[in-house]
């Protein structure tokens, strides 16, 4: 009997060895920035890649993903030699990137070297005229605008007052919303600030008493946020709504700032707690949670999807024979699926035009539902509120 | 001098032993390119430094002027590649008028002065949108064009230029330096109260440093916008271009010719190809330490360090008492 | 308007206290030693991490962080002056890329300990706004204006009337003389570093309570430090409240009166206009020629 059970534990092993020898490798570079001023959104970027990693390798013996990362030091010139060392160590595509001159100079070098260039950091128009033929993004300025000109239409404010940063993201979606809401008719005025200022009472006292907004709109980063909302909260404007662009509707702010989060509207892609009706979903919160400990941010959503899609098509390009033929673009441009940020398919630029951002409120309890667009949300949205 | 002897071997081993053997290797190039880069603006730093007897904290306005003027003249007005980044480098010396009356500030008072002019430029170009395409730049500035059947774009291309602009600078500052105005500097760095005794204007030749210093790090700023293509406010005069050129000049020997050149590709190769390797996020650490570690124990850069070392192990082999005096 | 104007002032004073805080251990070192220590701006991040340590870890009031952040602070204080003493030639200019590269180890070293997250302080009792008249702000930022008159008063006292500082003040003026009266001058200089470093640690934990910390504070910190103790002049102390008052009001008012955009801008200009008129600062008393 012993002999039996220890002949087939032998055989199985064997078998499991021998079959995952057969598991063939892909190196899929990853050059984002782990340090300088855009540490905190390359580091979240990669914690998604590495969950959509570990997920993939889980769910595709045959296929092993390997991933080598390489930090750009939010610094175009190290980006562009990040991704030429990733194209002499063989990869076979590069995700990452954040902010578009970074992104660019790394995107360049990927071109050249006919490699595919994976981000979600470039979200801006511009670079989409660069010509790029290996080029492709998930998300774009056009899916933050259109859901922050569509809450703001839908609360029928009359006037608002838009606080933006002068770097390149947040102003481009705040001159967006500024065309929307002036085409709708409504009263806008924007306040541009340098991004290392700290106090914002002024500029708050300038929308109280001059401009008269019945709403704010912040385009900012998660530091300014929070300024922003505390000078509010000091000198109480008399509006009916708060309303944030990317990182502030994230269980991190609620934890870290309760008593400024609540009420203030920003764009989410999922609610907190997210309610995944999915497989993967679920599966997707139970390995951020073990792997780092927390549950998944956007940046992570943001990451797991870019990696899931490259890696996909990966398997599919190698499966058909093209991936060493230079098959992997073309492969991606038949993408065409849902995913944790929707539906996901890539045109001629390589542009996601599908990208669609919802709207998520903090509210009682640290919780932070999506209220709109209407279709998306089972729980009203507060307002007026305000965290004061 | 030694440097005579080797100046050949030099030439040899830049314009054809590297390209020779690393032309294909992108990632390499990369980084020679990025670190001769640095190399420049450290050699024009350092000018100021030892012929002007002014230490600039602003370099990095200089380096932005280029950087949008040749940019700017290439997208806008159809400039010409080559002749742009020439008038890049005038752009900064341009610029760098409004810091003459910096110059009858004390020392750190005008090495502050010149970085408030590094903010001031940053803002202006964010806040002139239709010139500079404000806070989002400009994107797809020209490459070097094809000259004489040869891609000068190239990665290859752009190592050969730069290589060449360095060792350009490197000979104007010598030339300078041993001349009758160079002296003039120099003795007046010591002692500026009996230069003017002596008839030495030295206001002039100060400005006149300060308009070289400039246009140096100009040309620099205007080949790295076409060797990237891609410019922003915060980038173009980013602190970084202020700073690394200092740690090399400082760690190379900022009073030599060659320290700042070889303490650029020194320590930004290092940084790169082994630090990063030890270190992934946050190798600069090591840059920090290896700082500290050599202005405690080699404050005049290392190339003083190998030339003392090596003179005094020659002396001992030739069986001499070390003696001092040994000019490099 | 004129409410619009006041709410101004009022910012620009607070904002101007909170400058004061963080340039007075720069330019006591500055003015003293004759040292520029690139490295204060990473001092008083520190001591505002340490802060933040103990708000998160035990969930107290960040005042409670003080003793903790003086003796971080004043560590750090201790061995940069301690390293600085070992150059032996063209001390001003080494120990300049000395005081860069400790900066450069402590902010590489706060990323790697706590990553590039932001942090401020949750404390309710800190963040609660406070109305006097037509004037607002958070309560932490009045009381940390307050602090800052005090420590300019306290350090003015110290220099004018205590013995060390005293003594810190005639080594600095003359070093050799200073040795013949009796006065050890290494010891006195690390006098003035260790008092740098207390100043450093409540700018630190000023910073954590009136706004956010992440790592790559440490350069900004540093720069506006140095542009106010130059603004102020060499050997002025009230004059580094002054000059910073005078830059967060510019700074306000420029926001309130033309342009939020070029809050920064107002900030050098002034410095630059300042400098070019009066050379040594408003109340600097050094030589004139460079």
């Amino acid at each position: 009997m012993k002999l039996f059970r220890n002949s087939l534990c032998l055989t199985t092993s064997l078998l499991l060895t021998f079959s995952s020898v057969h598991a063939k490798e892909f190196l899929v570079g990853v050059e984002l920035p782990l340090s300088g001023s855009y540490a905190r959104a390359g580091k979240g970027n990669l914690e998604g890649i590495t969950i959509a990693a570990e997920m993939f390798n889980k769910h595709n013996p045959k296929h092993k993903i390997k991933l080598v990362t390489i930090d750009d030091e939010s610094s175009p010139a190290k980006a562009q030699a990040a991704v030429e060392k990733l194209a002499g160590q063989g990869v076979v595509a590069v995700t990452g990137g954040y902010s578009t001159t970074v992104t660019g100079a790394g995107a360049t070098a990927a071109n050249k070297a006919g490699l595919v260039y994976m981000t979600h950091g470039a979200p801006g128009k511009d670079i989409l005229e660069r010509g790029f033929k290996t080029f492709f993004r998930i998300n774009n300025t056009e899916g933050y605008t259109t859901a922050i000109s569509g809450l703001l239409g839908d609360m029928g404010v009359k006037s608002v007052s838009i606080v933006t940063s002068s770097l390149q993201a947040t102003a481009e979606v705040a001159n967006d919303v500024k065309k929307d809401m002036a085409a709708k008719g409504v009263k806008v005025t924007v306040h541009t600030f340098d991004p290392g200022t700290a106090d914002f009472k002024s500029i708050i006292n300038k929308i109280k008493l001059q401009d008269r907004s019945e709403a704010i709109f912040m385009s900012a980063l998660e530091n300014d946020y929070v300024g922003i909302i505390r000078a509010a909260k000091v000198l109480k404007p008399n509006i009916k709504a708060l309303v944030g662009l990317w990182s502030l509707a994230t269980p991190k702010m609620a934890t870290d700032f309760p008593d400024l989060m609540i009420n203030v509207f920003g764009t989410a892609m999922l609610p907190y707690p997210a309610e995944f009706k999915t497989q993967e979903g679920k599966e997707f919160v139970e390995t951020c949670k073990r792997l780092y400990n927390k549950p998944p941010d956007y940046l992570a959503q943001l990451g797991y999807v870019q990696a899931q899609v490259l890696f996909e098509a990966i398997r599919l390009a190698d499966e058909k024979g093209t991936l060493t033929k230079g098959g992997l673009p073309a492969e991606l441009r038949k993408t065409n699926r849902d995913t944790l940020i929707g539906h996901v398919s890539f045109d001629k630029n390589g542009d996601n035009p599908n990208f669609q951002q919802w709207i998520g409120q903090h509210q009682a309890g640290g919780k932070i539902p999506l209220v709109w667009p209407k279709d998306r949300s089972n729980v009203n949205m507060k307002y007026p509120a305000l965290p004061w | 001098m030694k440097l005579r002897h080797s100046i050949p071997i030099i030439l040899v081993v830049l314009y054809g032993v590297v390209p020779l053997l690393l032309q294909h290797n992108n990632y390499i190039m990369s980084i020679l390119v990025a670190s001769l880069t640095i190399a420049g603006i450290a050699l024009a730093w350092s000018l100021l430094g030892n012929l002007g007897g002014m230490v600039s904290f602003g370099h990095a306005a200089f380096f932005g002027v280029g950087s949008y003027t040749s940019a700017i003249l290439t997208m806008k007005m159809g400039v010409p590649v080559f002749p742009a980044i020439l008038f890049g480098g005038i752009g900064a010396a341009i610029a760098s008028i409004a810091v003459l009356p910096a110059l009858r500030l004390a020392g750190p008072y005008f090495a502050l002065a010149i970085l408030a002019y590094a903010n001031i430029f940053r803002i202006l170009a964010t806040e002139f949108t239709s010139l500079t395409g404000g806070a989002g730049g400009l994107l797809g500035i020209p490459l070097f064009p094809e000259l004489f059947g040869f891609n000068f774009g190239s990665k290859l291309g752009s190592y050969l230029i730069i290589t060449s602009i360095v060792l350009i600078f490197a000979v104007i500052y010598r030339m300078i330096r041993t001349s009758y105005h160079g002296f003039a500097l120099l003795a007046m760095i010591e002692g500026e109260d009996s230069t003017r005794v002596v008839g030495v204007n030295s206001t002039f030749l100060k400005a006149m440093m300060l308009f070289l210093s400039a246009f140096m790090t100009g040309i620099i700023g205007a080949f790295n916008a076409h060797y990237i293509n891609f410019l922003e406010p915060d980038y173009a005069f980013s602190g970084v271009w202020t700073m690394i050129p200092i740690v090399a000049a400082i760690f190379g020997g900022y009073r030599t010719l060659t320290g700042p050149i070889i303490g650029a590709i020194v320590v930004y190769t290092v940084d790169q190809l082994i630090f990063k390797a030890l270190i992934p996020s946050g190798h600069q650490i090591i840059l920090g330490a290896l700082l500290t570690l050599m202005i405690l124990f080699a404050p005049d850069g290392l190339i003083p360090l190998f030339s003392k070392k090596l003179s005094w192990a020659r002396r001992v082999k030739e069986n001499r008492s070390p003696q001092t005096g040994h000019i490099c | 308007m004129s409410a619009l104007i006041l709410q101004s002032l009022y910012s620009g004073l607070l904002t101007g206290g909170y400058y004061a805080l963080i340039a007075l251990g720069l330019a006591l070192v500055f003015s003293t030693v004759k040292i520029i220590n690139l490295a204060h701006g990473e001092m008083v991040l520190l001591a505002a991490y340490m802060a933040y340590v103990m708000e998160n870890s035990f969930a107290t009031n960040p005042v409670v962080a003080m003793p903790l952040a003086l003796v971080i602070a004043s560590l750090i204080a201790v061995i940069i002056y301690f390293l600085i003493s070992r150059i032996k030639k063209h001390r001003e200019l080494n120990s300049l890329i000395l005081t860069y590269g400790i900066g450069i180890i402590l902010t590489n070293a706060i990323l790697i300990t706590w990553s590039a997250d932001i942090h401020s302080t949750s404390n309710e009792a800190m963040q609660k706004p406070i109305t006097i008249g037509p004037f607002s702000s958070m309560t932490s930022e009045l009381i940390f204006l307050g602090v800052s008159m005090l420590m300019v008063a306290a350090l003015w006292w110290w220099l004018t009337r205590s013995w060390y500082g005293r003594a810190v003040r005639a080594v600095s003026s003359n070093r050799d003389a200073a040795k013949l009266m009796g006065i050890n001058p290494q010891n006195t200089e690390l006098v003035a570093f260790i008092v740098a470093g207390i100043l450093a640690s409540f700018a630190g934990v000023a910073l954590y309570c009136t706004g956010v910390i992440q790592p790559s504070l440490g350069t900004a910190l540093t720069t506006k430090a140095f542009i106010i103790t130059v603004l102020a002049g060499i050997g002025s102390i009230p004059g580094v409240l002054i000059g910073s008052v005078l830059i967060g009001v510019a700074e306000s008012l420029t926001v309130t009166l033309y342009s939020s955009a070029i809050q920064e801008l107002t900030g050098m200009v002034l410095f630059l206009l300042v400098l070019f008129v009066l050379p040594n600062g408003l109340f600097g008393q050094t030589r004139r020629r460079g």
